[in-house]
């Protein structure tokens, strides 16, 4: 038990609230929300919660996850030209490719909600979720040493 | 009208208590839940414990018999028009089954199994209480025209609870050996035949005219009195005589089962008649109904020509057919027919639900018969698993379909349960289907960016690993099995693009690693895969992960072109190179020892016409006087161990060389020539004489004449007397003489195993004899071939007397002959016999020490494979390793 696994741990921790988060909000939450409440009381509640997210996203979420990714991907030894060889460093460069891509599906949501775009706003929830699964999938297959 | 089944349930959707609607509805989703879990255990393979039992039974005992209990029901409640019985018992017994059938699975499979008894005994008491609940249906009911069905269903449910009990016996280790195969034998028939097959024919009076929608021929109830007055009985004669061991009996039994089973299908010929079947539900009950006449006819047949206690082994291969032609059809038959009145919801409802669950019959119904006649046929290895993937792909497509129209049915109930959800207003029918549209449209894009990653995660090439340019490609078959790998080195020139077709041919499970990083997953018995590596650079290690197997010898490694000289790219090799090994002080010796000194793959299967050495001895021929003419011979080739031929020494060709055998006083007059290329000798223990004369050493083509008395009983060995002797007597210069004690009772059968060391390699060169002075021999044998007899077992029977001679030839190590579950009653060694049958002790070995000689008497108790194994484990694991097949008497 060093420094460095509290710094693994906030990573996986901050990353399975978010990864979590979107899960419990869109099977849980929103199934409820459409049907036990009536349409005005719907959208304020999806805003509240979609707002609410949004904020753990960008305060505590984005800080947390790159501040000890940087940090354990360091210790590791990783360099940008690292990050080409098959293995961990291809895994990693896909991994943060990937996770980019979610975060420009999370922003694009947030804009589609707030600009009247529900079907877009859906679709780039759901592209995000599912991008998310797909970089835990990513994050479980570096090998570990 | 007599679409009875039917009808009830369609004709009154709304009317119907919705309770009974909803506990059919549940009471299914619990099947088609067992046939899923039988499609997964069925793709698991060997993942699980007992993967093979657990398949038959998560399928026969969890989704069979959950849909008989519910349907067996149900038609009798249709059919005798009577008042559904009380809900909560009906679900009560459906419960205290399932419980009881996964207490069943969870005691086989991981034990203890008190819990699989007690599962069993849950079963049995399910299946009686089910029948008195439905003869007291029938005795409250009027009479009615259907009331024959129920007694197949009584009679089936007895079936089962005899079943269930033998079933609950087995489970609990009673009886062994030749019981243990008749109660399996009994279990098997008595179950399918009973509990499924008398359910099914009970059925199909009913169920087959609906299912065709025609009416009922005239002459069903006779003819289904008549089947079940046959069929009932015979099935208890079979079982009875396969119980007491009495297969003839258990045949006739067969005989009247058949002839019932045909009265019964004489009324559902006279439907198809009427009526060819047009749907899905109706081809599959048919092609059912086909597959079980098949397995009825192979069974009788199989019955009639074995004893009882070969029944259950014999009809391994028919498992699959009845399995799945028969029970799984019947199954996805029935449901096709039945699902859609049960799910309801009204006429148009009942079309759509009906066109769902046969969307592609033709397809699944060829898919799943072709995959049965796979099989069936017993077909090689990769033609079998295709025709396992068939068949599981088909039933798994039925699962799919079941389920989606069990979950449409369900959401279709549910605006009736939500209250406050708006009754079934279109704009919110349409903002839904929008909604769904973008989230799917959401879901693919998410696994775009994701298989994207994956494929820019997991694609290798052009890294800086590629240093090494590629100058060719190159496929290898490389076998992972007994515990080595083959080839154990692969030679390449640098730069080559290797391709490892790894197969395991184990019966255990293995992988291959590379030091590169390069791995398989970890193979099944008889699985396949294929590794490209890089650009071959330098020496790549191999080995198999699973514990202890690397240390047990499974490594191989891949050397460029040239590397093999250079003791420098020997990296950690003798740590573990082969099995118990140790490295050679200087480094020349270490690189032939590790390509020569491979570990035995005892496994493998000898070349083809490969004939073990006869270890049946005959008895003394007449007369005192025996003339004999042994001649060495050093160029012969044989295969020493399985796929390893090489040049031994011998005396007339075989190791060992000839037996003689006499009484005491006997003379042996040797004629010894000198066949071979370099000098020999030989010298008889049995005989007294001054070595000087018949023991001398004499060049090729001379002979000499060996004449002695044997003035002494025993095990005598004889070997070549010339110098170095270990090398001579390791080349497999050696053989037997038996001299009778005078009061050698008579044994029902006799074998002899002189035991040698086996040394790989061309005899006398540098790494062969260097193997021999360190004492590391590759393997040990009886009678000159290294686990010859397990691949070629002795045969004996119950009841007989055994004697087993043994000499240890060595050169440098003895035996401690010993046979794996039966001991030894006589033993007699050097010359004097150390215990007789009679006494009170008994012995587990006869140890002999290199050039001994004795023999040990045995009785084996039961019919079975038993081991014959020198005690020393190092050499019985070395290949001094046989088998006894013993049969019944």
């Amino acid at each position: 038990m060093t420094w460095w696994a509290v710094v693994r741990f906030a990573h996986v921790l901050s990353a399975a609230l978010w990864v979590g988060g979107q899960l419990t909000v869109s099977l849980v939450v929103l199934p409820l929300v459409r049907r036990l409440l009536d349409e005005q009381r719907r959208a304020q509640v999806m805003r509240a919660v979609g707002r609410r997210f949004g904020i753990f996203t960008g305060a505590v979420f984005l800080p947390v996850q790159l501040g000890t990714g940087v940090a354990l991907a360091w210790r590791k030894g990783v360099t940008w030209d690292s990050l080409a060889d098959p293995g961990y460093g291809r895994i990693l460069a896909a991994k943060l490719g990937l996770f980019c891509a979610v975060m420009i599906a999370a922003g694009l949501h947030g804009w589609a909600t707030g600009t009247g775009r529900p079907a877009f706003a859906r679709a780039m929830a759901v592209t995000a979720l599912v991008g998310s699964v797909g970089v835990v999938l990513l994050a479980t297959a570096l090998p570990a040493t | 009208m007599t679409s009875v089944g039917i009808h009830i349930e369609k004709g009154t959707p709304t009317a119907a208590p919705p309770g009974r609607a909803s506990w059919h509805l549940r009471a299914n989703a619990i099947v088609v839940g067992w046939l899923a879990l039988t499609v997964a255990v069925a793709l698991a393979g060997d993942v699980l414990p007992v993967p093979r039992w657990l398949l038959i039974h998560v399928f026969l005992l969890g989704a069979v018999s959950t849909a008989i209990l519910i349907w067996s029901e149900h038609f009798t409640v249709a059919l005798l028009r009577a008042r559904t019985p009380q809900q909560r018992w009906s679900l009560a017994r459906l419960a205290l089954l399932n419980a009881g059938t996964v207490a069943v699975l969870a005691g086989v499979a991981a034990g203890p199994w008190p819990v699989a008894a007690a599962g069993a005994g849950a079963v049995v008491g399910v299946v009686l209480w089910h029948a008195a609940a439905l003869v007291m249906l029938v005795r409250r009911a009027l009479p009615g025209r259907f009331g024959h069905v129920i007694g197949w269903y009584a009679a089936a449910a007895g079936a089962l609870a005899a079943g269930g009990t033998l079933g609950g016996l087995l489970a609990a280790h009673v009886g062994h050996g030749a019981m243990h195969e008749r109660l399996h034998a009994a279990h098997v028939q008595v179950n399918l035949l009973g509990w499924v097959g008398l359910t099914v024919l009970g059925t199909l009076f009913t169920l087959w005219p609906t299912v065709l929608r025609t009416r009922m021929p005239e002459g069903t109830r006779k003819a289904s009195r008549a089947g079940l007055w046959l069929a009932a009985p015979g099935l208890a004669v079979t079982v009875a005589g396969l119980l007491a061991d009495l297969h003839l009996v258990a045949a006739a039994g067969l005989v009247l089962y058949a002839a019932g089973a045909l009265a019964a299908a004489v009324p559902l010929a006279e439907a198809v008649r009427r009526r060819r079947p047009h749907t899905g539900a109706a081809w599959t009950l048919g092609a059912a109904i086909i597959w079980f006449e098949v397995a009825l006819t192979v069974d009788l047949v199989i019955v009639t020509t074995r004893p009882a206690g070969a029944v259950g082994r014999a009809l391994e291969p028919l498992i699959p057919v009845v399995l799945v032609g028969f029970a799984a059809q019947v199954l996805v038959g029935s449901l096709l027919h039945l699902l859609p009145a049960v799910l309801g919801g009204g006429p148009i409802r009942f079309k759509e639900n009906a066109a769902l669950l046969e969307r592609g019959w033709v397809v699944r119904l060829a898919v799943l018969n072709a995959g049965v006649v796979l099989l069936a046929l017993r077909v090689p290895a990769p033609l079998l698993l295709l025709g396992w993937a068939l068949v599981v792909t088909a039933v798994a497509a039925f699962v799919i379909l079941a389920v989606a129209a069990l979950v449409r049915s369900r959401a279709f109930a549910v605006p009736r349960d939500g209250a406050a959800e708006p009754e079934g207003g279109g704009p919110d029918r349409t903002a839904g289907r929008t909604a769904g549209r973008s989230a799917l449209a959401g879901v693919a894009a998410g696994c775009v960016l994701t298989a994207a990653a994956v494929v820019v995660a997991t694609t290798g090439g052009s890294g800086p690993a590629a240093t090494v340019t590629a100058t060719g490609t190159r496929t290898v078959e490389v076998t992972l099995s007994g515990m080595i790998i083959r080839p154990a080195m692969i030679e390449a020139p640098v730069g080559t693009v290797l391709t490892l077709r790894v197969t395991n041919a184990d019966a255990q499970r293995h992988d291959l690693r590379l030091a590169t990083g390069e791995r398989t997953p970890v193979l099944a018995a008889g699985r396949s895969v294929t590794l490209t590596l890089a650009p071959l650079g330098e020496t790549v290690d191999g080995w198999c992960t699973v514990a202890g197997h690397r240390a047990a010898g499974m490594t191989m490694r891949i050397v460029p072109t040239g590397a093999l000289a250079q003791p420098g790219t020997d990296t950690g090799h003798g740590a573990h190179g082969s099995a118990g090994q140790t490295t050679s002080p200087d480094g020349d010796d270490a690189t032939v020892t590790g390509i020569e000194q491979t570990v035995l793959d005892l496994v493998a299967p000898f070349s083809p016409g490969w004939k073990p050495y006869d270890a049946t001895l005959k008895p003394a021929p007449g007369g005192t006087e025996h003339a004999v003419e042994i001649r060495a011979d050093d160029t012969v080739v044989r295969e020493v161990a399985p796929g390893v031929r090489q040049r031994v020494w011998t005396f007339n060709g075989t190791v060992p060389g000839p037996v003689l055998r006499g009484k005491v006083g006997d003379v042996f007059t040797v004629t010894f020539v000198n066949g071979g290329t370099m000098s020999h000798g030989i010298d008889f223990h049995a005989g007294a004489n001054a070595p000087d004369g018949v023991m001398r050493t004499i060049a090729p083509g001379e002979r000499l004449t060996y004449r002695f008395r044997a003035e002494h009983a025993g095990a005598w060995l004889y070997h070549c007397s010339t110098m170095p002797m270990t090398q001579h007597i390791a080349g497999g210069m050696y053989g037997a003489v038996v001299i009778d004690p005078p009061d050698l009772t008579t044994a029902d059968r006799e074998f002899l195993l002189v035991q040698g060391e086996l040394y790989l390699g061309e005899p006398g060169s540098d790494g062969q004899v260097a193997k021999i002075r360190q004492d590391r021999p590759d393997g040990w044998m009886f009678n000159g071939t290294a686990a010859g007899y397990d691949h070629a077992p002795l045969e004996a029977r119950t009841g007989e007397r055994v004697r087993i001679w043994a000499v240890a030839a060595g050169p440098s190590s003895g035996t401690a002959l010993h046979v794996v579950g039966a001991p030894f009653d006589t033993l007699y060694k050097e010359g004097a016999y150390l215990l007789r049958a009679g006494d009170p002790g008994g012995a587990q070995v006869l140890d002999l020490a290199p050039a001994q000689g004795g023999f040990a008497e045995l009785v084996f108790p039961e019919p079975g494979t038993y081991p014959v194994v020198d005690h020393t484990m190092r050499q019985a694991e070395g290949g001094a390793h046989g088998l006894f097949e013993v049969g019944a008497r």
